[in-house]
């Protein structure tokens, strides 16, 4: 097991003198991209800074521990599983963390700027704070722990793209701000506090595990599942009471199904409501 | 502005030797030659004995490439980047010390189409359809894309003062008024989109040849017959340029017959053709279904060799997804009921109207196949080369970047085969592709991408599109030897070429954008009877005045819009 510690600069961090802080763009920095570079070379892979391309060395401090991973190309790749990327300082403008991501594992000690795990195929992210908008936008697979809060449009498509989410595993320990899941196809999200306005907007398949409110939840959507153990605000009128059904947990659901506004054909979607 | 600033003429010599040269129109047809640039244009022989040489090295070497249809500048392409995020993602390119920022694959940016066109060996586009009352931003656009020489064709057909001229008779006015309105937006010459049509759907409805437009009481046929002649009364380079009505209507081939036939008496100014019908694929649709659909290319090319009178690009089908954008608003409307994608729908006041949506051409849906072979089949049927353009409409049946793919499959049978059997099996039982032999030779591609196009737009006398003594130094040289018959090498090579030279200048070397000089606009300028124009102004000035939103005098095109200007004038042939 090899990990490898990026702390942010402060310098780089740092809004002095009221100047707007310039986003690192961090997908570069995966796991997969930097299992089998020696600390030389991880400090030499190139970084996005604003509109610079910059060294990862001048912008973190760089350390690593534990093994290095072998070999090159495939076996590199192969060996990701046992790297560890670790970010530290304030993450809070850097974004693209995880991004595109295959294998292996990061952990974020902080809260994270946008984008964090979208793309994802594999490993782990584990984010220790908030994370701002679009992360695990498109993810096709693997895990992403946000122990705060998630921003807008958590798992959902790029603007215009018709696919969001296709599969892997979601958790956030606190809210979910509007459009979670937005034309989610397949994966599952657990959102353990409120889902803001529109969670599951134009999903076709997947699920999406709501412990606390959603308001609106699962407009347009037609495949997929939604289940909310709080309150719902607003549901959509066009959502047709099937039948009250027994939750896993024990608990008595409404079972819905819709979105009808999309055509009976078409509204196969399932919302359970506690 | 482009990135080089204001376009020049490289200065000095420079000598391409060992190349194997296509240049159609001077009959040149895969000869060893040498050809001399002087300042910018073709010479003779050279001066100076220490001159800068290219050795072609057996390669082939073709005038700069001329695309005679194109959507890549104005009002309606920039909504299509706007509303398509996802295909701005594709095609993201950062900057580099040359170029700046690309983005896009259907739609893509300014910067992204001038390399990318000039990549593939282009160096003159034809932005076919400009709103007059858009003139200012479409040549803003034009201006902003890098390397090519353009102009651009404004609408004329839906508007109110020609449907008003049509309904009297007055050809004489009409041509006072189409001369106005070259002038006003720095235009090259008549287009007609479905005319008719499009100012039917202002009312929610659409218009085939012979039907009345609401509230105008003119046909179709009458517009397309008054513009005609309209053109013609004047020695405008280019022909009528139409769109006709019905597109992507089972059936519509019948409507493309009779519009050819339509203007078939038409006496040319110029020695050329009448009518140029564009994108005649979505065009040369037999059945009366989208279930009996079937390819009627073989009935347009019969027409097409049968009459001297009409040409065709053909607008072929490129796979994959793509947006569709065109000023036939009634035909975007029906494509997205048919898809269910998003559309976007403008009007502008008196003139025109645009949709636009996205579209996935797939080799899996029995419609698309044969929409797919049908572009193809027009190109392989038409037995003159001369008649023929190719062109995808970009991007309307895919982007211009599939070019060279198109290339390679009327250059290989075997390639349109191989493709045909991973395909829907309608194109075997509806389309005619399969039973054709024919393979085009690198002559007949020269011809079909730059000879027969700049002569269509009358370009030739102009120095584009061939390489004579005085034409403009626009060479393409292509990493291949006349003899390479692999049509994926065929196809890599005309993606990228080993040069591009516009105006004496290196523009593109192995592959890759080295300098990017501003290109030129071309417009013309018709000289009309000042008798007549102060008549036609009379009307003219009255629409302004009670219908139109904008002032008369802040309607024309200034020159500062036109920075590179190379105008054309058209004298009156009566």
């Amino acid at each position: 097991m090899q990990t490898i510690k990026l702390r942010l600069k402060d310098e780089v961090s740092g809004g002095v003198g009221g100047v707007a802080r310039v986003p690192v763009e961090a997908d570069s920095l995966t796991p997969d991209k930097l299992a089998g570079k020696s600390e030389a070379e991880i400090k030499a892979v190139k970084v996005w800074w604003g509109n610079r391309e910059e060294k990862t060395g001048d912008l973190f401090e760089v350390s690593v521990e534990g093994e290095e991973g072998e070999g090159e190309g495939e076996e590199a790749a192969a060996s990701a599983d046992e790297v560890k990327v670790v970010f530290e300082g304030d993450l809070s403008r850097v974004k693209h963390i995880g991004d595109g991501m295959k294998a292996g594992e990061i952990e974020a000690n902080g809260d994270v700027d946008m984008h964090c795990g979208a793309m994802m195929q594999g490993g782990k992210i584990t984010v220790r704070g908030n994370a701002d908008c679009w992360a695990g936008r498109e993810m096709k697979g693997g895990e992403l722990v946000i122990e705060g809060d998630a921003g807008a449009n958590l798992c959902a498509m790029y603007r215009g793209e018709m696919t969001g989410m296709t599969g892997g595993k979601v958790v956030v320990g606190g809210n979910a701000d509007e459009c979670a899941g937005q034309y989610m196809a397949g994966g599952e999200i657990l959102i353990k506090g409120n889902a803001g306005m529109l969670a599951g907007l134009n999903m076709q398949g997947g699920k999406i595990t709501i412990e606390g409110d959603a308001v609106m939840p699962g407009a347009d959507m037609t495949g997929g599942e939604i289940t909310v153990k709080g309150k719902v605000l607003d549901r959509m009128p066009s959502f047709r009471l099937v039948e009250t059904t027994v939750g896993e947990d024990g608990g008595e659901y409404k079972k819905y199904i819709g979105d009808l506004a999309m055509t009976e054909r078409k509204a196969k979607g399932v919302l359970f409501v506690k | 502005m482009a990135e080089g600033g204001v376009s020049k003429m490289a200065e000095g010599e420079l000598l391409i030797k060992n190349g194997v040269v296509f240049d159609p129109i001077n009959g040149v047809k895969g000869e060893k030659k040498e050809i001399c640039i002087r300042d910018g244009k073709v010479v003779a022989e050279l001066k100076s004995p220490n001159v800068k040489v290219i050795d072609a090295e057996g390669r082939v070497v073709m005038p700069g490439g001329v695309d005679i249809h194109s959507h890549i500048a104005g009002g309606k392409v920039n909504s299509g980047r706007l509303f398509r995020p996802e295909d701005g993602r594709k095609g993201v390119a950062v900057r580099t010390k040359v170029c700046r920022v690309q983005s896009g694959y259907s739609v893509p940016n300014t910067f992204a189409t001038g390399y990318r066109y000039a990549k593939m060996g282009y160096t003159f586009v034809m932005e076919a359809a400009m709103p007059p009352l858009a003139a200012r931003h479409t040549h803003e656009e034009l201006v902003d894309i890098p390397i090519l020489d353009n102009a651009a064709l404004p609408l004329i057909d839906n508007n109110w003062m020609t449907m008003d001229y049509v309904k009297t008779g007055d050809t004489d006015l009409l041509a006072a008024y189409v001369a106005w309105i070259m002038k006003a937006t720095k235009g090259f010459g008549v287009k007609i989109v479905n005319p008719g049509g499009t100012e039917a759907w202002g009312w929610g409805k659409n218009c085939g040849l012979t039907d009345a437009v609401p509230t105008f009481d003119v046909t179709p046929a009458e517009i397309i017959k008054g513009l005609a002649e309209a053109n013609e009364r004047f020695e405008m380079p280019h022909s009528i340029h139409v769109h006709t009505n019905m597109l992507g209507h089972p059936g519509n081939f019948e409507v493309t017959k009779a519009t050819y036939d339509l203007v078939k008496g038409v006496k040319t100014a110029k020695d050329r053709q009448v009518i140029h019908t564009t994108h005649t694929q979505f065009h040369s649709y037999g059945g009366t279904n989208w279930g009996d659909f079937v390819s009627k290319a073989d009935a347009i090319s019969d027409y097409i060799n049968q009459n001297e009178h009409a040409t065709i690009d053909i607008g072929s089908v490129i796979l994959g997804d793509t947006t569709t954008m065109t000023a036939d608003g009634p035909m975007e409307y029906s494509l997205h009921q048919l898809t269910g994608r998003k559309w976007t729908n403008h009007d502008v006041e008196l003139e025109t109207g645009s949709g636009i949506t996205p579209f996935l051409y797939s080799g899996k849906v029995s419609v698309h196949t044969i929409q797919w072979a049908i572009g193809q089949e027009l190109a392989l049927l038409v037995k003159d080369p001369w008649k023929v353009a190719l062109t995808t409409d970009h991007p309307n049946a895919g982007p211009f970047i599939g070019y060279p793919i198109l290339i390679s499959m009327l250059m290989s049978k075997k390639r349109r085969d191989e493709a045909a059997e991973e395909m829907h099996s309608a194109i075997f039982k509806r389309a005619a592709l399969p039973s054709i032999d024919r393979e085009y030779d690198l002559n007949e591609i020269a011809i079909i991408t730059r000879g027969m196009t700049a002569k269509a737009l009358g370009l030739h006398e102009h120095g584009k599109g061939h390489l004579g003594v005085g034409a403009d130094a626009d060479v393409a040289i292509y990493d291949i030897s006349p003899e390479e018959r692999d049509a994926g090498k065929i196809q890599k090579a005309f993606l990228n070429t080993k040069y591009t030279i516009k105006g004496g200048e290196v523009v593109v070397k192995d592959g890759e954008v080295v300098a990017t000089p501003a290109g030129k606009t071309y417009f013309v300028t018709p000289e009309c009877d000042e008798g007549l124009t102060e008549e036609m102004l009379v009307k003219l000035k009255d629409k302004f005045e009670h219908y139109y939103s904008v002032n008369f005098n802040n309607y024309p095109v200034q020159d500062a819009y036109v920075p590179n200007p190379y105008e054309i004038k058209a004298s009156w042939s009566g």
